[in-house]
């Protein structure tokens, strides 16, 4: 078994496709993970099952690997509990999760402006290239940047958890450096196909900040880290007000054109 | 554990030698992590260099008593005043000082760690206050810890 939890989860996979279903089951989307370098000890940490959820994974996955020898997982002495009843509490995290919210609330419109999207139109135009500048100023310069230059620099860059973080924020740029040509060619297609991606990516990507990664991030991060976490977003955010106030506004006017997203969809 | 009925759950009588003849108690010397002087919220200067960028506990009197681990799991590295909310005098001073921390010690974060009785809560009211005072935003947690010594509940504000 120990080598199991040493091993990396994408060739355990592949070995044992039926140890991705195990991992499903408890919320753990390995399969869709476009890394899956993540050894299985980490992901353990990395995910934070009640110590009888973390025992009933390992046994299913022990099962599949070897079905016939009886191997038995001991149950993790549970950990402090986090007394919070929250996730993710911290000042500068919470922060983050608010802008999160915030692009999902542009995320949720996308579907409906689409359908009406028409790139010969001067308002088509408009509308496409208002949205990439949504994007890149306010998804990536405003919050992106604080995540890479600030959040992220306080762990080790070379976990994977984080290298499938910022693999994510290059596939977006990639979205959106392609959705900006197709405008140029008034490629309706083309833009429709990348912004249809683009919001996908997105969608996920903060599922999995909002429901492991900053999770995760909450419990290692000491008092001092939080403190300068806090002070360092403060000074980031301060020469972008303009940013913000206008990315406000473009979202007031999407959901004014879209109204209201399905729900569950906006926040 | 022996409870008695009284009006005040803040000074209702509690025995619990029996419990804590149970529990082991650490041998060894544990070294103090006190690393300033004064620590009473009303002697301290706000502005003393040991607070300047600083984790700052606020801790109730009763604290430091109650939690074993103290020293090495909260002092450690933090600077500190203490003070009682129930008891002491002059709290509007108080509400100055940790608004002085805050603006012109500019801590890095503040830590207030009270005991769970109710009238404890009135030291976080204070921070509170001095948060909403002052012109500069720190995060603020709080501590709430249990008169058995475990800690009750830990939130940021
Ligand atoms: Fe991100
Ligand atoms: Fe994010």
């Amino acid at each position: 078994m120990d080598k199991i939890m040493r091993g990396r989860i994408k060739e355990l996979i592949a070995r044992h496709p039926k140890v991705g279903d195990a991992l499903a089951e408890f919320g753990v989307a390995c399969v869709t993970c476009a890394v899956g370098t993540c050894l299985l000890k980490d992901i353990l940490e990395i995910h934070h099952l009640s110590p009888e959820d973390e025992q009933r994974m390992l046994t299913r996955i022990a099962e599949i690997v070897y079905p016939n020898r009886q191997v038995v997982i001991p149950l993790r002495k549970s950990q402090p509990e986090q007394k919070t009843g929250k996730l993710i509490n911290s000042p500068p995290l919470l922060k983050l999760v608010a802008e999160h919210a915030m692009i999902k609330r542009v995320l949720a419109r996308i579907p409906d402006m689409l359908r009406k999207l028409d790139l010969d139109t001067v308002e088509g135009r408009q509308l496409a290239l208002a949205s990439v500048d949504f994007i890149r100023s306010f998804a990536d310069k405003y919050h992106h940047a604080k995540e890479e230059d600030i959040l992220f620099k306080c762990f080790d860059g070379n976990l994977d958890i984080i290298k499938v973080m910022l693999d994510d924020h290059e596939t977006g740029r990639a979205h959106v450096r392609a959705i900006r040509e197709a405008v140029e060619r008034r490629d309706t297609v083309a833009a429709v196909k990348h912004l249809k991606g683009y919001q996908k990516l997105l969608m996920e990507h903060i599922r999995k900040e909002d429901e492991v990664l900053y999770p995760w991030m909450d419990r290692q991060l000491s008092v001092t880290q939080i403190g300068r976490l806090f002070s360092e977003f403060a000074a980031a955010d301060a020469p972008l007000a303009e940013t913000r106030r206008r990315s406000e506004e473009f979202i007031s006017m999407l959901e004014q054109r879209f109204g209201d997203a399905e729900p569950g969809q906006s926040r | 554990m022996k409870e008695h009925a009284h009006n005040c759950p803040g000074s209702m009588m509690m025995d619990r030698r029996k419990d804590s003849d149970a529990a082991e108690a650490g041998t060894g010397k544990v070294r103090s992590q006190l690393q300033q002087w004064p620590i009473q919220l009303h002697l301290i200067g706000p502005t003393a260099p040991y607070y300047q960028g600083a984790d700052v506990l606020l801790v109730a009197d009763c604290v430091a008593y109650a939690l074993g681990g103290f020293h090495p799991e909260y002092l450690k590295g933090k600077s500190i005043a203490i003070a009682c909310p129930k008891l002491d005098e002059g709290q509007d001073v108080y509400v100055e000082k940790i608004k002085a921390w805050i603006d012109d010690a500019k801590i890095n974060t503040l830590t207030v760690m009270i005991m769970e009785v109710p009238c404890c809560m009135g030291l976080s009211a204070i921070a509170e206050r001095a948060l909403a005072a002052a012109s500069r935003k720190v995060p603020v947690k709080r501590i709430v810890v249990g008169l058995d010594g475990e800690i009750r509940k830990e939130e940021w504000l």
